[in-house]
């Protein structure tokens, strides 16, 4: 029986790493673009979040509002810095987006100080749903939920819409979007803001779980390349199973070997890696 | 006034603005008659501890150079939380900044490393980390020790509750695997053990965890009485943060072995503190003569309270560099000659350093939290429910010190 909780509840894990990988794949595969400040905007939009409630703003209101915020931002971010670096070697991604999240990581702590907080769970929500002898916190449901049908709207977005098909056809072919009178340079960062924005909207749908504290967005990076290593870079799908899979394992393995349970995650993750190089659903 | 987040703020911009924390010590480390290292980690999970315990030393620092008209600086050393990172910074700082005084080693695992370093470089360190090896089978001659270790931290906190819980029989620990985690949870099984308490369960945790929802889903199958939590710092804000969110206060007590008192209260906030446990080598509460006088000069200074990170580097740092200025010199065999032995009035009352293995014998608190409404001010989140001190023995705590 305790099998049967950890998996739910490793479900309930897996959609928040979905959510939090989402952006990154969506960066990557369309921009072909290496963002290891994926976990700072994570962090941002947590400690948005956080000051929000803490002005008297309902969590309704907070949580929305710290989305777009940081994907303001992140396109803000984009326009003036890292679209100049686009056509560089991915070590020019990785130096420069590296240097951004330690920037973000101390304006955090300048603005917010060093010590982390806890956001409360919105009201209504914050009862636990008891079945036998398994608990639940309602708050984590809902984001199990919430997390679900955010999953079905961004693939409709992505794959059946207009606007998904120009976003793709940015990133597959940008002279011929020129020729057609797109700006592409809009749609990047439009791309840009639009993952990033998924970070924020992760990271304060996590703040009520976790709380926030300045280093998170160092937790959250890590989580979201496995999940999009192991799932396959650019694949939307494939961070939806990966993030389960992921979710799945590290909740199964607090019973079986709970030392361990962190470990399989990235044993798993190399396991991929030698095996499939693009990941389970990586494009060739 | 400053609060203490703006303090912090200001601080940390200072910091900023010259690249690294530790060049700040550096810059007015220039043409010191005692220079003190404060080695605690500046950066990383435990970030928060490590920058109240820099703003701790340099206040012991200042007190000191007045009370001996010496001049006085501190070196702040940022070990990361890392024991390879913090010997690396305690060999600079003997080798390059001629250092002697050392003052910090917030984890046990630094600790230990840095304890051994030292010794081998002909100086003396002082720390707040926990586990018994520090001054148990790894004591040494340069390393002393200001917090009660695991032994203590259980002893005042387990047998007490179990005393007042006589009904509460089945309990379950959550542990993080290190040295600090297993002190913890052998002292607690040893309590367990003599008091009839049946151990249903333990979950280990590795170092980086963050999600403890799985740990928390195996204590539920468990249906203990009591969840005893046996992490420090972030790890165990975050364990009970989400114990909380799952609805384990009602029902089971839990208790926090070893909280890092009011920084860990205000980050978690009264409405998940109330009604739990918690043991702490420091509050601001404390009715004794050195702690009120502290916790006056602190607000009058910062305006705020000092914490147990503030605290316990206030007095680390005290405690060495007094017996310096007393010794006439910083050299490791004469400072350890003024510690060992010496007894004084301290933070939580009469404490004692004791010379067979470098322990210092005070009190540790057992608290439980306040409901919000009964809070008298913002950083009243917790009652004393008891004090005491709890020792080893030097010769049961396994120290052979070497001369």
């Amino acid at each position: 029986m305790i099998y049967l909780f950890q998996i739910l509840n490793g479900i309930g894990l897996g959609m928040l790493y979905f959510l939090l990988a989402v952006g990154l794949s969506v960066i990557f595969g369309l921009l072909q673009f290496v963002n290891f400040a994926h976990g700072a905007f994570y962090l941002l939009g947590a400690y948005l979040t956080f000051d929000l409630t803490q002005r008297g703003f309902s969590f309704w209101a907070a949580m929305p509002m710290a989305t777009l915020i940081v994907a303001g931002i992140a396109a803000a971010i984009e326009a003036l810095l890292l679209h100049r670096i686009y056509k560089l070697p991915h070590t020019f991604h990785i130096l420069v987006t590296v240097g951004l999240a330690l920037v973000i990581q101390e304006l955090v702590i300048i603005a917010w100080g060093p010590l982390g907080g806890s956001v409360p769970a919105p009201e209504g929500l914050q009862g636990v749903v008891i079945a036998g002898d398994f608990i639940y916190p309602q708050y984590r449901l809902f984001t199990i939920g919430f997390t679900a049908v955010l999953a079905g709207l961004l693939w409709w977005l992505l794959e059946g819409t207009r606007l998904g098909a120009i976003v793709r056809g940015g990133s597959e072919s940008p002279s011929n979007m020129a020729l057609l009178g797109y700006n592409t340079m809009r749609i990047n960062t439009a791309v840009f803001g639009f993952g990033a924005g998924l970070a924020g909207l992760a990271g304060a749908l996590a703040a009520p779980i976790r709380g926030v504290e300045p280093f998170m967005g160092v937790e959250a990076l890590s989580v979201a390349f496995v999940v999009v290593v192991i799932g396959g870079m650019g694949s939307y799908t494939g961070a939806l199973v990966a993030g389960l899979l992921v979710g799945i394992v590290q909740s199964v393995m607090t019973t079986v070997w709970p030392e361990g349970a962190r470990l399989m995650i990235y044993l798993g993750m190399a396991l991929v890696i030698a095996t499939m190089p693009r990941g389970l659903l990586g494009r060739a | 006034m400053l609060n203490r987040r703006s303090f912090l703020t200001t601080s940390s911009l200072a910091a900023i603005s010259l690249a690294t924390p530790g060049l700040l010590g550096r810059a007015s480390a220039q043409g010191a008659a005692l220079k003190i290292g404060v080695p605690v980690p500046i950066s990383g999970a435990f970030a928060a501890n490590g920058k109240f315990a820099t703003i701790g030393a340099q206040m012991a620092a200042e007190e000191v150079a007045k009370a001996h008209g010496i001049e006085v600086s501190t070196l702040d050393l940022d070990t990361e939380g890392k024991p390879a990172t913090a010997v690396r910074k305690v060999q600079d700082a003997l080798a390059q900044d001629g250092i002697k005084l050392f003052a910090g080693g917030i984890l046990s695992s630094e600790s230990l490393a840095m304890g051994k370093e030292i010794e081998r470089g002909g100086g003396s360190f002082m720390t707040t980390a926990g586990a018994d090896e520090i001054t148990g089978p790894d004591c040494n001659k340069a390393t002393f020790r200001w917090s009660v270790p695991t032994f203590g931290a259980i002893d005042q906190t387990v047998r007490p509750i179990i005393d007042a819980l006589p009904e509460a029989k089945r309990w379950y620990t959550i542990t993080p695997q290190y040295v600090f985690g297993d002190g913890l949870l052998n002292a607690a099984k040893a309590v367990f053990a003599e008091k009839g308490i049946e151990h249903v369960g333990n979950s280990y945790h590795s170092l980086t965890d963050k999600e403890f929802s799985g740990y928390l889903t195996n204590a539920i199958s468990a249906q203990p009485d009591v969840l005893l939590l046996l992490n420090f710092g972030a790890q165990s804000s975050d364990t009970l943060r989400q114990a909380v969110s799952f609805g384990l206060k009602q029902r089971m007590t839990i208790v926090v072995a070893w909280a890092s008192g009011l920084e860990q209260f205000e980050a978690l906030g009264p409405d998940i503190c109330e009604g739990v446990y918690f043991g702490a080598q420091y509050w601001h509460g404390a009715d004794t003569p050195l702690n009120r006088e502290l916790v006056a000069r602190v607000q009058e200074k910062h305006g705020f309270n000092p914490n147990y990170s503030f605290a316990g580097s206030y007095i680390i740092s005290k405690l060495l560099l007094d017996a310096a200025a007393k010794a006439g010199s910083a050299e490791g065999s004469a400072v350890i000659g003024q510690l060992e032995g010496l007894k004084y009035t301290g933070l939580t009352g009469e404490e004692e350093i004791r010379a067979a293995d470098h322990q210092v014998i005070k009190d540790y608190y057992l608290l439980k939290g306040k409901a919000k409404d009964a809070m008298a001010g913002k950083d009243d989140y917790v009652d004393i429910i008891s004090s005491g001190k709890s020792f080893l023995s030097a010769e049961q705590s396994g120290c052979k010190m070497t001369a």
